[in-house]
């Protein structure tokens, strides 16, 4: 699904110049669920902008889908997020003037939907999150963990391949962040590829594969050598810890 | 769905008082801009009428007698005499009242006695019978008047009946719409019959207005008032050189005259119109830059909601928004401002209109100028829009996860 290979980012600015990553590999496999975690400034957000095409990269090859993404118009890469890819931000991220049901909408609109096909996605979308009762809400008028549900449900309405998440639990309570983690194990077993940034090593000890990054590197990997030691409730080894 | 749930108007909805704002100020431009075109048109149709009159080449000249010893009629005709024979004077003529320089009087004429019947209100010029050529103003048909006709009312004498009169084209058919006015009997603002042996071609007279064109020409100097106008035509080129010596001359030939003002017709014309051109500018001109306050507005509106919606546009463009699906978010907005002001401003535009011809007797706007001023304000309002959509669009998609 994701084949990163030897990328680079550099951030200019007049004074500094930031290799924010660096020999940059790592691959994920379709349906996976990844984990990266990492101090801050290690370069997480910075990998999932380059994998959502938010931001280009420097030096390196990155294929998404199979498809080379290097040298796409920006025409191109916003088709490409739109259809390919669902976000899901460490602050919700929603659109404040907008209620919830058109807040899922604004993708599908960007992929000129016909409306009664966009309205059964974001109907559907909204009952698996379990928002269907506050469709006409507007975001300012959720609890925290509902905005991330709505988040959720705008990120899956357009039915991406995969799911970058920057941290989604880092503004909720321990309680709504395993609901959120739940959430997207759901719709990883229903064949997402989900890619999740966190801080939190209980969340991150549910996923398939940690990855750490230190640095603009990819550190090491850490992957259940048997798939039945991960044990529902996301226990795994303990040699899996992140810090 | 209902268009009160559209997420473009759940925008405006969430922060109206700019946009309210804006979509006053456009409603009270439209208002303006379509009258005030309207005005401005009229003033240049009215404007950019033929004179009928050779503006170039013609002169007028009022004497005005100071003393007792002052004898109008040696004067005048020495005047005259001298003029004739001036090189380069092609007609002259003793006048009273002349075209475009708002000096003359008005008659009222009708084809019955009196005020019986209906009456047009005309321009009255006296003239001899050189008054035609020196107008350079052609009869199309009958004949001019001859020297035998032309009366010199006395203290003796005064106000005699006009036997004979010559009226313009556009009087006669105010009086007589097709029928043939030649040899028709009208009465000139008494009960004394006149007969038309003449009609002229169109020119104007001494005022604008609606019967601008309305002229009855009569045989006659006037001489009571002690002061009477030389008219002059000169050949093509001479009207300078011509103007100058007959000032000189006349202004000295006799002491107990002087000349109380000499125009060109072009000078004439253009003082004539100078209200108008003056209010048509001033019209032009505020509406212009009531325009380009409202081009201000609009620009900074949208250079708010750019600065204010930062991280949405940011979300828009990582959920697969386009550059230019952007720049149409933010038109699309405008155009809504826009229509919102447009409706008001047709509303207002009509009432000021209605206001103008109730208290002004203004002509009733034309709902062309609104199709028209809708249109101009919605493509410059949307050029205005244009640059901070622009700039909105060059907002990078990772906003929506570098700033919290
Ligand atoms: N737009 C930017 N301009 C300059 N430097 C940046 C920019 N974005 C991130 N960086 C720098 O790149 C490095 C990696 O940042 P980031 O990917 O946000 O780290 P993380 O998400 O792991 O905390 C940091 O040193 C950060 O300061
Ligand atoms: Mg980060």
């Amino acid at each position: 699904m994701l084949e990163m290979h030897n990328i680079s980012k550099v951030y200019r600015t007049d004074m500094i110049e930031t290799h924010a990553l660096r020999e940059f590999s790592l691959q994920v496999a379709a349906g996976e669920f990844v984990a990266v975690s990492g101090p801050s400034g290690s370069g997480k957000t910075t990998f999932l902008n380059v994998a959502g095409l938010l931001e280009t990269f420097d030096g390196g090859t990155y294929r998404l889908d199979g498809q080379d993404v290097s040298g796409l118009s920006d025409n191109a890469r916003a088709r490409i997020r739109n259809e390919k890819i669902g976000f899901v931000f460490q602050s919700f991220n929603l659109i404040a003037d907008l209620d919830i049901f058109d807040n899922v909408d604004v993708p599908l609109r960007y992929r000129r939907m016909k409306a009664d096909e966009r309205k059964a996605r974001i109907t559907n979308s909204l009952e698996l999150v379990g928002l269907t009762s506050r469709m006409r809400h507007l975001p300012s008028q959720l609890s925290g963990g509902q905005q991330q549900r709505a988040a959720i449900a705008r990120a899956i309405a357009g039915d991406p391949a995969l799911i970058l998440a920057d941290e989604p639990t880092g503004n909720l309570d321990s309680l709504m962040a395993r609901q959120i983690m739940g959430l997207l194990e759901k719709i990883n077993s229903m064949g997402t590829t989900v890619v999740l940034v966190t801080h939190d090593p209980e969340l991150a000890r549910r996923a398939q594969r940690n990855i750490h990054v230190i640095d603009g590197l990819v550190a090491d990997t850490v992957a259940p050598s048997d798939p039945a030691a991960r044990g529902p409730h996301g226990q795994t080894h303990a040699e899996s810890a992140v810090d | 769905m209902a268009l009160t749930s559209h997420p473009l108007l759940s925008a405006l909805r969430r922060n109206p008082t700019g946009a309210v704002l804006i979509a006053l100020q456009i409603g009270i431009t439209l208002a303006i801009l379509v009258n005030a075109a309207a005005i401005v048109t009229r003033a240049i149709q009215k404007m950019s009428r033929p004179s009928g009159v050779d503006t170039r080449d013609t002169f007028v000249m009022t004497m005005v007698g100071l003393s007792k010893n002052f004898n109008v009629y040696s004067t005048s005709s020495a005047d005259l005499a001298y003029l004739r024979h001036l090189p380069g004077v092609a007609a002259a003529s003793i006048v009273f009242g002349t075209p475009l320089t708002d000096n003359g009087s008005d008659t009222s004429v009708g084809r019955s006695p009196g005020s019986r019947g209906p009456t047009v209100t005309s321009a009255l010029l006296p003239v001899d019978q050189q008054g035609l050529r020196t107008l350079d103003v052609a009869l199309i048909a009958g004949r001019n008047f001859r020297g035998s006709e032309i009366r010199v009312p006395s203290a003796a004498h005064p106000d005699p009946r006009i036997g004979e009169v010559i009226v313009t084209q556009a009087l006669a058919h105010a009086l007589f719409a097709h029928q043939s006015a030649l040899g028709q009997t009208i009465y000139v603002g008494s009960h004394t019959p006149s007969t038309i042996i003449g009609i002229t071609r169109n020119f104007m007279g001494p005022q604008l207005g609606q019967h601008a064109y309305d002229t009855v020409l009569a045989p006659e100097i006037v001489t009571q008032y002690d002061m009477y106008d030389l008219l002059v035509r000169t050949r093509p080129g001479q009207r300078a050189a011509v103007f100058r010596a007959a000032k000189r001359h006349i202004g000295t030939a006799d002491p107990n005259a002087v000349i109380g003002q000499a125009v060109t017709f072009a000078h004439a014309k253009r003082l004539l119109y100078s209200g108008l051109r003056d209010l048509a500018i001033f019209l032009s001109f505020l509406t212009l830059v009531m325009l380009a306050l409202c081009c201000l507005g609009i620009f900074g509106l949208g250079t708010f909601n750019v600065a204010t919606r930062t991280r949405q546009i940011g979300i828009r463009r990582a959920l697969g928004a386009r550059r230019r699906d952007i720049v149409a978010l933010f038109l699309a907005e405008n155009a809504l401002v826009v229509a919102i002001g447009a409706i008001f401003g047709c509303l207002l535009a009509l009432a000021i209109g209605q206001w103008l011809t109730d208290h002004d007797g203004v002509a009733r706007l034309d709902p062309w100028y609104l199709l028209v001023g809708v249109a101009i304000l919605a493509l410059t309002s949307q050029l205005a829009a244009w640059q901070p959509a622009r700039r909105a669009a060059r907002i990078p998609p990772s906003v929506a996860t570098r700033t919290i």
